[in-house]
């Protein structure tokens, strides 16, 4: 992923979230979208992260962080100690994707959920034409060595989130990076969006 | 400035024991590093483990070896002296010259012996409440500790949260877990059935449990240690000979190496402070004035928290540390967890662990910019 687009990503979740929210950014990496978040939206927040190289870098820009893992670690939070968790180009590294968004909407009252779609043109023009598993900016992984275990496509996403009672509030467009409310599923979106960003709640 | 100090405590009014007793005046040895700065916030307690002392990061008078921490406390080490202010003091119940069986009971002027009462965690920390006060610091900048060391910072953090900006309690548990009582009784009746402890009033004699103690001492460094750790580190090996000796001797490099703690450890430790320590790390649980909730024990703090824990630890494993996390998380606190990976077992806070100092060093420095 571009650092252009992880700004814009960034941008476009700071616009989702109100001022001093509390918020747990599952997959945090580095900790840069908590500090982001931190000075755009003077948040409460506290990440967790798998890596442990990445919870030492964390840990010392003072970002509170849990070594853990997504599919164990969400289990541990009461229901709604959230205003937000926020789960960035992860969902298709977790070994559940449908455990893991349950978790996170149990534990919290929102939550921000961006993936790669594969079934962007691209990708999947790409396989068609090549018969080899797709190589992009989101998707830049050989398949040998990628550490993603679920892809999902756009429409994918929608139906689990029928599936497991998940409410789609809005979506965003990272093409032109506007924020709409969800009407349903969208043809130019499944097709022309390299990747999602939605906003989700329990039903 | 690290030189070992003692201060009397206590001596308007008697410490209340958890046990119903009253105690003092009492006494704290402990030493500091660096220096305090003016608006007095850049202090940092260090609590020290079961057979540890406030020879944290000084030549210790007695072995001569490197203070317990050495590498941990000091200028330019993850906790920096140049930048904080740390405090060490020896527990009550100790041996290093804090109150405990081997000094002087005002009352009889003779030493407690078995006659000090049994202490717990909280005991020892109200007593180093009195130290913090008597150094007039408002609020620590941070409390940390390993094993038992981590019992005192949980304890604080739950009896005074409004002294405590942040906590590292390292390697430890909300409670003593079945396997370590075990283990504690294990040892205090190797001391017991020493016949030279004599009920504990040896201090007189000419006889003192020595080889009580030694064992007491040799079981526990093997809790200390994984599986792997001393099988890497001993094997099968034949301690300087190249066949079986058919005897009780010491064959195996693992027996010599186990007695050589024991015997060098008495020279240094008080068997009854051996007794009166491990019965406060049994009776510890951070809940038990909190009808035992965890919620209830730490919801008064807000303290900012680093919670570690080793992969080979099986003494305080990384699921009993977890517990603490969980809690800490339950609590919308800014708590913190880092599990590093080492073959080294409980011990592994004393040694040389380039991950967990970073993790120190990157916790410290950035809260300091909280100041």
């Amino acid at each position: 992923m571009s650092l252009i687009s992880e700004k814009k990503d960034f941008k476009i979740i700071s616009d989702l979230i109100p001022n001093g929210s509390s918020i747990i950014d599952v997959g945090c990496n580095d900790g840069s979208l908590l500090q982001y978040l931190n000075e755009e939206n003077n948040i409460n927040g506290r990440g967790m992260e798998i890596d442990q190289d990445k919870v030492q870098l964390c840990l010392s820009k003072g970002i509170s962080v849990i070594e853990g893992d997504a599919d164990i670690d969400l289990f541990d939070y009461p229901d709604n100690l959230f205003d937000f968790s926020i789960l960035t180009y992860a969902l298709q590294a977790t070994k559940s994707p449908k455990t893991v968004l349950s978790q996170l909407v149990r534990i919290s009252k929102k939550s921000i959920i961006s993936f790669p779609n594969f079934g962007h043109w691209k990708i999947a023009t790409s396989l068609l034409l090549n018969r080899k598993m797709p190589i992009s900016n989101k998707l830049s992984y050989s398949w040998h060595e990628t550490p993603n275990l679920h892809f999902c496509t756009i429409n994918d996403f929608i139906d689990l989130c029928e599936e497991i009672d998940i409410n789609i509030e809005i979506k965003a467009n990272l093409k032109n990076y506007k924020l709409r409310k969800y009407t349903g599923k969208n043809f130019f979106d499944s097709y022309f969006s390299e990747a999602g960003l939605f906003l989700i709640s329990k039903k | 400035m690290n030189e070992n100090k003692i201060v009397k405590l206590a001596t308007d009014k008697p410490l209340t024991l958890d046990c119903g007793k009253s105690l003092g005046p009492i006494q704290t040895a402990y030493t500091t590093y660096g220096s305090l700065n003016a608006n007095k916030s850049n202090a940092i307690l260090v609590c020290h483990a079961l057979t540890g002392d406030q020879y944290v990061a000084s030549s210790h008078p007695i072995t001569k070896k490197d203070g317990w921490w050495s590498k941990v406390v000091g200028p330019d080490k993850p906790i920096d002296t140049n930048k904080f202010f740390v405090i060490c003091p020896n527990v009550i119940g100790g041996c290093m010259g804090s109150t405990g069986p081997k000094e002087i009971n005002p009352e009889t002027n003779k030493e407690f012996g078995t006659d000090f009462p049994v202490i717990t965690i909280a005991d020892m920390v109200r007593a180093q409440k009195l130290l913090i006060e008597h150094l007039e610091i408002k609020k620590l900048f941070c409390v940390t500790g390993g094993s038992m060391g981590g019992m005192l910072v949980l304890e604080w953090l739950s009896k005074f949260p409004e002294m405590v900006h942040s906590a590292i309690p390292i390697a430890t548990a909300t409670n003593h877990s079945t396997q370590n009582i075990a283990l504690n009784e294990l040892a205090r009746q190797a001391i017991m059935a020493d016949p030279n402890w004599q009920s504990g009033l040896y201090y007189q004699s000419d006889k003192t449990p020595l080889k009580g103690l030694s064992v007491a001492r040799m079981a526990a460094h093997i809790s200390y240690l994984s599986k792997d750790a001393l099988q890497n580190k001993f094997g099968r090996n034949l301690q300087d000979k190249n066949e079986l000796e058919y005897s009780f001797d010491a064959d195996f490099e693992i027996e010599s190496y186990l007695r050589h703690q024991g015997y060098t450890f008495v020279d240094r430790f008080d068997a009854n402070s051996y007794l009166y320590i491990t019965r406060a790390m049994d009776y510890f649980d951070v809940t038990a004035s909190h009808n035992g909730s965890l919620i209830d024990a730490f919801k008064k703090t807000n303290a900012k928290v680093l919670c570690v824990s080793f992969t080979s630890d099986w003494l305080y494993p990384t699921s009993e540390n977890k517990k603490i996390v969980k809690v800490f998380n339950a609590l919308g606190l800014n708590v913190s967890f880092i599990e590093i990976e080492t073959e080294g077992g409980h011990d592994s806070f004393l040694l040389n662990e380039p991950k967990f100092f970073e993790a120190l060093k990157g916790f410290l420095n950035s809260t300091l910019k909280d100041l």
